[in-house]
């Protein structure tokens, strides 16, 4: 498998080929799954990583931001860590491997790599959106996740965490889930780092909601500071169905975070909530996309961004109105607080609209922490480092508070402010 | 708003699917043969009687052409352009440049009469208008007139047409030409910079405030041709000018192509008011014909306290690709963008602005307001940048878009781009379509749907309306319910 002539591959992209070559005799899958594997990787030796003449990637240049690629090492070793919320149900993917462990009835919980065994698989596998470097990437290495089905009606009170460790190195994961109709769950998908070396991440989250499923998904990523990590979260929400998402993003050296939202079915919505706690000399970069496909939804998405250092935050929000999705109602904000002057953040909101009857909206604001308040606080003898921690702290504080569960609340704040304390 | 009324008349006298400015003057043309070459090229400028240097900038320009990829970032669609099958140069004949007013052919002085704008200076004293403007008036590749340039040249202005310039102030042309919008700078900029056949000049001295309203008429009128003009506007220390554009084309089955560049210079304490009422063809009821009016445009405030502002009303072509823009170079510089896009039919509209923060309070403000009807697409795409050392930078924006019928398309996509802690931006959109609350209300009191639609829309776009000069605001009041005509029910 040589790479073509007149296309001249970049470290990374070469060491990706490398790595594929490498790994391909122990990569689990069928001829079918192989064969998907082998149909991605021909892309990326064909064009590449992508850079910024593709629209997708506008702000994160992935060509040349990524530099290189850490190798395999199947002999690194991480163990679990306690959850996020106190006393949730952990499953752990510890180094890319799944440990398995029965849940309740109404739960099943598979190791993904045998779906890659089987084939069953292999034609998710295969299926991509245009420019979506992370699906190749991630389709190309993955070696095993969860796939996860919560029975029609089920309801379940303790949180799941869902907890990616990594030790330096390569990992791919996937953990296609589905909610059956009517069921109730809180899933926390997080992302973290044990090692000093730097590693790449890869994951996907296959998510669908069948009619009338009510669920909170937090993806909380804390990546070392030498990590990249390649993620995309994609769901599908049936009628009825509502999907409350958070995303907190406090970790990495190169993040790219794509969410991708199909509300398909009528009545049900869409809540996104992003923190971004950027700091160092890191890149994070989320890109949404929700199309509202059917009459009749909703969606709204508010997005609170903190920037420190030298580190650049990139937000891309698309939401489309596909023709006839009448009575849309779709509200999207991104707010920035720009803290240092070597800080950097590029905001993205996009409106694509086919149908007349709809209310439909953005905002954007960059801005600097609010001098009023700060000598209003100052004025009663709080110092200004710990007053401007305070503003900080209520900026994004504020959306965590939307979630009604206390302990979810507690515990999210905990990790928040834990960061400020690094970082402010 | 008195002009309500005047409105609602409009629509109720026009029927649907009808461009006013449609007509064809029959005039015997001179013209080079069709294509594009270095031959072409030589050809225009000894045509134009332009020194070497000129000529050369243009050879340049088409070299780099040559290397150069169309655009396809925007959000419109149209057959591929043979730029081969175009004829780049088109003049009456017996006129390669303006000439005194009783030179020119009567054909064309009626041509402007019937658009409405009158050539002849005591037409104009007359008393039919309020306030004096002046005018430059475009057909096909060359200006036929330029009025009022005696008395605007006691004032100190020099206003005529480009060709002109190039031949009686090279020094000023050569300072200034492509110091804004270099050749190298995009597709259809280097393709103008290369062909460009007409266009004015105007350069407003130190300390003048321009005594007068400055416009230029842009007439398309042969087949096959392109027309490709070139704006060049310096405002020195402390002037002041206002600046209008209009154009309109013939109905034509066919697409013709209208590729300008506008370059606007500001220095210190300056400031440019540049105004467009853009007409062009926008092709019938099918889509078919219709004007593809890709265009250049940007200011450079260069000095201290300039300001740059830039209003436009867009109902007319094909498909728009225009993206007016300032860069705000020198320290407290002001940027300003007003706009309205209107499409119906099958318009394709692409349109925005940049505002490109170089120098320390810098301050910017857009307002754009789309409005989408019939199947059309209409999209605002615009750019907010801070540099590194554009301290206190401020940003406001606010783009709304109206929907009129569920088969048209309002897109936003902005891009916000912050790189220092003071700066400060803002940024708001929205999408819905009339408020049924409002058009029931109207109805109620015995208002016709129609005129009720064209009453809410009036309303929508106030904002941008007040800040086009006068005598543009009532024109682009009824050219707004013009383009709407059809698109209810």
């Amino acid at each position: 498998m040589n790479i073509q002539a007149g296309f001249k591959p970049t470290a990374a992209e070469a060491a990706l080929v490398e790595a594929y070559d490498k790994q391909l005799g122990d990569l689990p899958g069928d001829g079918a799954t192989l064969a998907a594997r082998d149909a991605l990787l021909s892309d990326l030796k064909t064009a590449g990583l992508p850079t910024r003449r593709i629209e997708a990637w506008h702000y994160t240049d992935l060509k040349s931001l990524l530099r290189a690629v850490p190798a395999y090492r199947d002999e690194m070793t991480a163990s679990r860590v306690d959850p996020i919320v106190p006393g949730s149900t952990v499953l752990s993917v510890t180094n890319g491997k799944a440990n398995l462990r029965s849940l309740q009835d109404g739960i099943s919980v598979r190791s993904y790599a045998d779906a890659l065994l089987d084939g069953s698989a292999a034609e998710r596998l295969s299926e991509r959106d245009r420019d979506d470097a992370i699906g190749q990437i991630n389709g190309s290495f993955v070696r095993d996740g969860l796939s996860i089905e919560f029975a029609d009606g089920l309801e379940v009170e303790t949180p799941i965490e869902i907890q990616s460790v990594q030790n330096c190195g390569q990992v791919s994961t996937r953990f296609p889930v589905r909610f059956g109709a009517g069921a109730k769950a809180t899933v926390i998908e997080r992302h973290l780092a044990v090692g000093d070396e730097a590693a790449l991440v890869t994951s996907v989250s296959d998510v669908r909601l069948d009619d009338g499923a009510e669920i909170t998904w937090i993806i909380f990523q804390s990546q070392g500071e030498a990590d990249t990590h390649l993620a995309q979260f994609k769901a599908s929400l049936g009628a009825n169905a509502n999907l409350r998402l958070y995303v907190i993003n406090g970790g990495g050296k190169l993040v790219r975070q794509e969410i991708h939202v199909a509300v398909a079915g009528e009545g049900s919505n869409l809540t996104l909530r992003g923190i971004n706690l950027l700091g160092g000399e890191s890149h994070t970069d989320v890109t949404f996309t929700v199309g509202h496909n059917v009459p009749h939804t909703t969606s709204s998405e508010v997005i609170r961004n903190v920037v420190f250092d030298r580190a650049k935050g990139v937000f891309q929000g698309q939401i489309r109105v596909a023709p006839d999705a009448q009575k849309t109602d779709a509200k999207m904000s991104c707010n920035t607080l720009l803290l240092s002057d070597d800080a950097d953040f590029s905001a993205k909101p996009e409106l694509e609209i086919f149908a007349d009857d709809v209310q439909c909206g953005h905002g954007a604001t960059v801005i600097d922490i609010n001098h009023t308040q700060l000598f209003y606080l100052m004025a009663r003898g709080i110092p200004e480092n710990k007053a401007r921690a305070m503003l900080v702290n209520a900026f994004v504080a504020e959306i965590v508070e939307e979630l009604e569960d206390e302990a979810l609340v507690e515990s999210l704040e905990g990790v928040i402010t834990d960061w400020l304390d690094r970082h402010a | 708003m008195p002009a309500v009324q005047e409105t609602i008349d409009q629509v109720r006298q026009i029927d649907v699917d009808q461009y006013k400015y449609g007509f064809e003057t029959t005039v015997e043309m001179e013209k080079a043969p069709k294509g594009l070459s270095e031959d072409i090229i030589r050809f225009i400028s000894a045509k134009k009687n332009e020194p070497d240097w000129m000529l050369e900038w243009r050879l340049g320009a088409y070299r780099r052409w040559l290397t150069l990829e169309e655009p396809a970032w925007a959000r419109v669609n149209y057959p591929k352009i043979d730029f081969n099958d175009l004829y780049y140069y088109a003049a009456p004949k017996n006129q390669s440049g303006p000439m005194s007013i009783d030179d020119v052919d009567p054909e064309i002085i009626k041509t402007y009469e019937k658009l409405g704008i009158p050539l002849r200076e005591q037409e104009i004293l007359a008393g039919v208008q309020k306030s004096k403007v002046a005018v430059d008036a475009v057909f096909d590749s060359v200006s036929v007139v330029t009025t009022f340039k005696e008395e605007l040249k006691k004032a100190g202005v020099i206003f005529m047409s480009i060709s002109e310039a190039i031949r009686e102030h090279p020094d000023l042309v050569k300072k200034y030409l492509g110091t804004v919008v270099p050749t190298t700078d995009n597709f259809y900029a280097t393709l103008n910079s290369a062909v460009f056949t007409d266009g004015s000049f105007v350069f407003v001295p130190k300390g003048v405030r321009c005594p007068m309203e400055l416009s230029t008429y842009f007439r398309i009128n042969e087949r096959d041709t392109g027309q490709f003009e070139r704006t060049l506007i310096i405002a020195e220390e402390g002037a002041y000018v206002s600046y209008l554009e209009g154009c309109t084309a013939p109905q034509r089955d066919e697409n013709q192509l209208h590729a300008a560049v506008v370059e606007l210079v500001a220095l210190d304490d300056a400031e440019i008011k540049y105004s467009t009422v853009q007409n062009w063809y926008p092709g019938d009821k099918d889509g078919k014909g219709g004007i593809y009016n890709f265009v250049t445009k940007r200011g450079d405030c260069r000095g201290k306290n300039s300001k740059i502002s830039w209003t436009q009303v867009e109902t007319g072509s094909a498909i728009t690709w225009k993206y007016p823009s300032c860069i705000l170079r020198g320290d407290n510089s002001r940027g300003e963008f007003y706009s309205i896009a209107v499409s119906n039919g099958h318009q394709q509209v692409d349109s925005g602005t940049k505002m490109i923060h170089l120098g320390k309070n810098t301050s910017s403000r857009i307002i754009s307001k789309g409005i989408a009807a019939g199947v059309s697409q209409n999209t605002y795409r615009g750019q907010v940048s801070t540099h590194r050392k554009a301290e206190n930078a401020r940003n406001f924006t606010q783009c709304d878009s109206l929907l009129i019928g569920d088969r048209c398309g309002a897109h936003t996509v902005p891009y916000i781009e912050a790189k220092n802690s003071t700066s400060h931006f803002e940024h708001e959109a929205t999408t819905s379509k009339i408020s049924e609350d409002q058009l029931f209300y109207c109805l109620q009191r015995g208002i016709p749907e129609e005129a009720a639609i064209a009453l809410i829309v009036n309303g929508f776009v106030k904002e941008v309306i007040q800040e086009l000069p006068m005598e543009f605001a009532v024109e682009a009041q009824k050219l707004i319910s013009i383009s709407l005509e059809g698109s209810v029910g």
